[in-house]
């Protein structure tokens, strides 16, 4: 397998007034080509704070403060990779949307309300196709090139060389901002335009054009997230990170929705990170799971290893709390409470809910075994030795 | 739209008819001898009080009152203003277009500035620039107007002698006097007329006498406008829209001003409006501070003096006001937001 982006003790630290919330607790994991994997845990463990670290879109007051992001987007650096917590700010807009992209749990607010879903979609195009576009509407100009070039006309078509050039041309860019001259990009926005329709029609969304046209509050929540795909899928990135993008719709579109991503998968694009706290999803469509807790990630195993032999005591807990059709008795729960990540209990964070906790648990993290087979955890039934560097 | 904006203008009169009864009502409060005494100057003419009372019939009910008023106010006579010394409609448009001037000047800046000073604090949140802004606001909310006016004054007129009170100097006022047939008042606005007329010369001296007052007006009213702007950008920004433009791969750039700062717009729209509609009666402590003749200082005169014709006329032109620019607000808002739909 070989990896596409990978994150090795990742810490992630939010700045509130209440002190100093620890989301992320050197978290490592590994996405490969071609494979779905999920990441799974009860709210407020850190996983959305994971992946949003892993994109650098993390808000404020939060900071990404250790570790490394290695993505091997580029095929040049196929062995080396790059670590995108020491790239600029510039770089990873030029990434985000066009290699890695992300769709949000909340559709109904994960769309600008006074923005047009055409215009939604199309910004996508005009962030990272505007090379490819303007070398289309300067094809288009050429070919329908009957009237007389109007000297206004003849600098527009100098315009869109110098995009199909380079579209961080000086003169491009300042042409693209001036009031009233901006309008020559009038073609390019009609060809972001045409190619969103074209991506929202794939998406299973009938009669692309009127609804390009309308505004998010004409649209159902499935028809939402729907849009929200398009938008991520616009550049065919290499990773789509799904964000609990099932979460808030009904199990109908849920199941839709599902469906959605595992074609996608097979035709569009490389991977997919899918984060979920429903465990029947990831049965579903997941190569590979994480299983997170307050900020750490304990145990990583293919998903028949994680769903037949759960090695980390949490991760048991978790699936003992899964209701069956043909259980008796009462539901299994986990006792206790997630902890508060401003003051996390010493050592491993679980140990305060643990069965099976140790003297050793209240003291250091457990380090990360390898148990053969591609499963990894980190617990002390496995291992003698705390975390070395890093650990918290 | 076009219904929607004449039910309005229906719903106008209502409004109007309201406010009438209610103003009407209160000076009712006073007694027919104090009304009454507005009209008597010397000690000598206390005499004739009863005969002015019989006379104008101020001691009918206050219905036979009201409808007496209002006959003549759709006749188009508004009453005599007396601290005009002519007639309520004829001394108001020689008062509005000095109010007016001002306005048309100081609106444009106290919303743009505001918008523009209360995106940026916005996005720079907690840096200095924010904080700046920050006790600007303060000051300029929290100081008295009359206080923040005569300061100005006081320090660049009496000490630099720069900007002097008045609409004109006295020189250039004298030469339209003198000469009133090479001058003619198209708009009442000095500034305007002075360009109509190819007095450049008193345009800008017009100017220089308004420098003061947009600049008492701006820091006093900026103030609100700005920090609507900065919660309303504050709140956009930690929206999820926001997530989602950043996952695009947006610049800092398009999300500011291509997302959050439409969405932001939105209150203060609303705020601004109130804030235009506010001033056309005329900050009353910068006209009567600087000097300069406009509703507001006639609304003061007028209100001292009991000069009852006056303040009813201006309360149906604040009317007019507000419901006029309710309906742009609302017009505006639909323009802004799509999920808005008149009607």
């Amino acid at each position: 397998m070989t990896p596409l982006i990978r994150t090795e003790n990742l810490v992630t630290n939010f700045y509130t007034y209440e002190g100093v919330v620890r989301a992320l607790n050197g978290v490592s994991l590994v996405v490969d080509h071609g494979t779905t994997f999920g990441l799974v845990g009860e709210s407020g463990c850190g996983k959305s704070v994971a992946v949003r670290s892993m994109m650098r879109i993390i808000q404020e007051p939060g900071r990404v403060e250790g570790g490394r992001v290695v993505a091997f987007f580029d095929p040049r650096d196929k062995r080396r990779g790059i670590d995108l917590l020491q790239q600029s700010e510039a770089y990873m807009e030029h990434l985000r949307g066009d290699q890695i992209s992300m769709i949000f749990q909340e559709p109904n607010a994960a769309l600008n309300p006074i923005m047009s879903i055409g215009d939604q979609v199309a910004e996508s195009f005009l962030f990272h196709k505007k090379k490819e576009m303007a070398a289309a509407v300067l094809a288009a100009m050429d070919r329908e090139n009957g009237r007389p070039p109007w000297p206004l006309g003849a600098f527009q078509r100098a315009l869109y060389a110098r995009t199909a050039v380079s579209p961080r041309d000086p003169l491009v860019a300042l042409t693209g901002r001036l009031p009233l001259v901006r309008r020559w990009q009038m073609r390019l926005r009609r060809e972001a335009l045409r190619r969103s329709v074209e991506i929202i029609g794939k998406l299973g969304i009938p009669n692309p054009e009127a609804v390009a046209r309308l505004y998010p509050h004409n649209l159902s929540g499935g028809m939402k997230q729907r849009i929200v795909i398009a938008i991520a899928l616009a550049c065919s990135p290499l990773l789509l990170i799904a964000d609990e993008a099932t979460s808030n719709l009904d199990v109908t579109i849920q199941a839709q929705i599902l469906d959605l991503l595992r074609h996608l998968k097979e035709t569009e694009i490389a991977s997919i990170l899918l984060i979920t706290h429903d465990l029947g999803v990831v049965a579903e469509t997941c190569d590979r799971v994480g299983v997170m807790y307050a900020g750490n990630l304990c145990e990583v195993a293919n998903v028949t290893d994680l769903f037949n032999a759960p090695r980390h005591p949490y991760t048991r807990a978790l699936l003992e709390a899964v209701p069956r059709l043909h259980q008796d008795g009462p539901l299994r729960s986990i006792e206790g409470a997630v902890p508060n990540l401003v003051n996390p209990p010493a050592g491993c964070r679980f140990h305060p809910r643990c069965p099976e906790a140790r003297a050793i648990c209240r003291k250091h993290f457990p380090e990360t075994v390898h148990l053969g087979g591609d499963h990894s955890v980190a617990c002390y039934l496995y291992t003698d030795r705390p975390r070395g560097e890093g650990a918290a | 739209m076009l219904t929607y904006i004449l039910r309005r203008f229906f719903f106008l009169t209502f409004v109007l008819f309201g406010v009438s009864v209610l103003l009407f009502g209160i000076l009712m409060t006073f007694s027919p001898e104090r009304r009454a005494a507005a009209y008597v100057t010397t000690p000598q003419q206390a005499k004739d009080i009863p005969r002015i009372i019989q006379q104008f019939g101020l001691d009918d009910p206050f219905y036979v009152q009201y409808v007496r008023w209002i006959k003549e106010v759709s006749r188009g006579n508004m009453g005599w203003s007396l601290v005009a010394a002519r007639p309520v409609g004829e001394a108001f448009w020689r008062y509005f277009p000095i109010t007016l001037e001002m306005n048309l000047y100081a609106a444009p800046i106290v919303i743009f500035l505001g918008i523009w000073l209360g995106s940026v604090s916005g996005i720079h949140r907690d840096s200095w620039i924010d904080h700046s802004t920050r006790i600007f606001a303060i000051i300029g909310w929290s100081l008295p107007t009359f206080l923040f006016a005569l300061v100005l004054l006081m320090v660049f007129y009496g000490y630099f002698q720069m900007f002097s009170p008045g609409v004109l100097s006295d020189a250039l006022a004298m030469s339209i006097i003198d000469h009133p047939d090479q001058y003619t008042a198209y708009t009442g606005m000095l500034t305007i007329d002075g360009l109509l007329n190819g007095r450049l010369d008193i345009a800008l001296d017009a100017l220089h006498h308004l420098v003061l007052p947009i600049l008492t007006y701006v820091i006093v009213v900026v103030a609100l406008n700005m920090r609507v702007m900065r919660s309303g950008i504050i709140e956009e920004l930690s929206k999820d829209y926001v997530l989602t433009a950043r996952a695009k791969g947006a610049d800092r750039r398009t999300i500011h001003y291509r997302h959050a700062r439409r969405n932001a717009l939105l209150p203060v729209v609303t705020v601004a409006g109130q804030l235009v509609a506010m001033s056309m009666e005329g900050s009353i402590a910068v006209e009567v501070v600087y000097n300069r003749q406009g509703i507001g200082w006639w609304l003061a005169e007028s209100a001292t003096q009991l000069d009852m014709p006056v303040l009813m006329c201006i309360c149906l032109f604040m009317g007019v006001v507000f419901v006029v620019t309710n309906l742009t607000i609302d017009i505006l808002y639909a323009y802004i937001d799509p999920r808005i739909r008149l009607n």
